[in-house]
């Protein structure tokens, strides 16, 4: 049942070096903060978790996570619950993703009062 | 001279190796289709989930027209044992003709929603509506309370609650669903060819897995490559329990439609029998995050919940209307699909697959090969 995730990454410039471990993902934004997501498995059709970390000198405000199928033209089923663990931590529950192809996970995170969005693709078989 | 050439056929039909056609990235993705049957825990919110007691009164309950208010019917009499837990016809037959297929009943054990629109969190509640369903059991509370203390089932009843009288009518109705959810979630049906197949692969035995027919497995193919079908139906149980448009008409008569998703999600969030509600037994609500987090969207609106397909063979009519008699017809639905029928702002996952004969014919073999043999 568990299935295979493979990440596609495009990598954005560094503005400030961190300790984290986990994938990092992209935004557009010139000299966007680092951004890191951690996950061990992503089961077809049941809810999984993830951790994500902002890599900023100063505290992150709010972050809002969601995923799209952008072949299918939906997204998810139910609102992921994003909780701060400390200042650059969130940890993502209730995320579910119920069909096997291309999934684009989207990162909205509250930066010195601007927000950042960052995305990664994820394929799931 | 004819039968000298039958046996000349049959020689020659034996000595033919038939082989695994599948890639290595289909052989792994088969994988995931098992193993089977899958473990089930004991249902954390369902205090009396898999108590032997509780089993045997929930399936004599099952069988018994006491939980019809006027003794009419049982809940066998739509849900055949005999006929794979459903009936033949396209839509149940309660004290009206009601809008949709009676779903079969196992494998239920376990899952994110129940029903066709998904107006239940959990088994137990599933198993609790058609009690006081005006159009089915048709039962309130209070008759349900007093039709359990006057059967003969009173004593083992209160062997698992304690004394009726010290419930009151509510509570024995819960009661009365949570046996009944405890004998419902022992129905599953048998391993069948295809997980035979898929454990062979598994066990990457390929001449034990050569054994399944070539169109079995040419249909295997089409079903995760071409047809899109495992977009839907993946997973142990061949479904992902979710909610789609599959382009069957949602319009019960010219004035009416059905609503679906749409209509069981405005039932499950002002219904008292959800995961976070009161008669939860779990003391962590595991399960409740769905009900919690599930969004509403126009696009819900006549979408149904993916039907598993094991034992799919054995349980025509399909559809949620079950408007589709056999296998054969729900392929070439599939395959000519009116893409007008489908929601403009709902998912596009669907379109026609133009399937020549034989792939239809491979495909319906693929499906028979997830029931009971023979088929």
């Amino acid at each position: 049942m568990i299935r295979c995730a493979v990440w596609f990454l495009i990598w954005s410039s560094a503005a400030f070096a961190c300790d984290v471990t986990g994938q990092r993902v992209n935004s557009e934004v010139q000299n966007a903060p680092e951004v890191y997501l951690s996950v061990d498995e992503i089961p077809l059709a049941q809810p999984f978790s993830l951790l994500v970390s902002v890599c900023s000198e100063t505290a992150v405000g709010q972050m809002r996570v969601d995923a799209i199928m952008p072949a299918h033209q939906h997204g998810m089923n139910y609102t992921p619950k994003v909780t701060a663990l400390d200042g650059r931590t969130f940890r993502v529950d209730d995320m579910l993703f119920h069909m096997p192809g291309l999934w684009e996970l989207q990162v909205d995170v509250d930066i010195n009062d601007q927000s950042i969005f960052y995305t990664s693709k994820i394929a799931l078989k | 001279m004819k039968l000298w050439m039958t046996a000349a056929l049959m020689v020659l039909t034996g000595a033919v190796r038939a082989e695994v056609l599948l890639s290595a990235d289909e052989i792994e993705q088969t994988l995931t289709f098992g193993p089977w049957p899958p473990s089930f825990q004991s249902d954390p919110s369902n205090r009396v989930s898999k108590d032997t007691r509780s089993i045997q009164l929930g399936q004599a309950f099952f069988n018994d027209p006491v939980l019809s208010v006027d003794g009419a019917f049982s809940c066998a009499s739509c849900h055949d044992p005999e006929q794979a837990f459903t009936t033949p016809e396209a839509r149940a037959l309660g004290r009206v003709l009601l809008d949709r297929n009676t779903p079969s009943l196992r494998n239920l054990a376990g899952l994110r929603w129940y029903g066709w629109g998904g107006k239940s969190d959990n088994f137990w509640a599933a198993s609790l509506h058609p009690i006081i369903e005006e159009h089915e059991m048709a039962h309130s509370p209070e008759s349900l309370k007093t039709a359990i203390s006057e059967s003969a089932y009173i004593d083992d009843f209160e062997a698992i609650f304690g004394d009726i009288q010290d419930q009151g009518p509510e509570h024995a109705l819960v009661n009365t669903a949570k046996v009944l959810s405890a004998y419902l979630e022992t129905l599953a049906t048998d391993r069948t060819q295809f997980d035979d197949f898929r454990d062979a692969l598994e066990d990457q035995d390929f001449a034990a897995a050569a054994y399944y027919p070539e169109a079995a497995q040419r249909g295997l193919q089409l079903f995760l490559g071409r047809g899109n079908c495992v977009f839907c139906h993946n997973g142990p149980r061949f479904s992902n329990n979710e909610f789609h448009d599959a382009g069957v008409p949602y319009f019960l008569n010219e004035t009416e439609v059905d609503e679906g998703r749409f209509g069981g999600l405005n039932f499950l969030l002002s219904s008292p029998y959800t995961l976070d509600g009161v008669w939860n037994d779990d003391p962590d609500k595991q399960g409740a995050w769905a009900v919690r987090n599930v969004r509403r969207s126009h696009a819900d609106f006549g979408t149904f919940r993916t039907p598993s397909l094991r034992g799919v063979a054995e349980t025509a009519p399909y559809m949620h209307d079950g408007s589709l008699g056999d296998l054969n017809a729900v392929i070439r639905h599939y395959s000519k699909i009116n893409t007008e029928r489908l929601h403009a702002d709902g998912e596009a996952i669907l379109s026609q697959l133009n399937l020549s004969e034989q792939e239809i014919e491979d495909l319906v073999a693929f499906l028979m090969t997830l029931s009971k043999a023979p088929y």
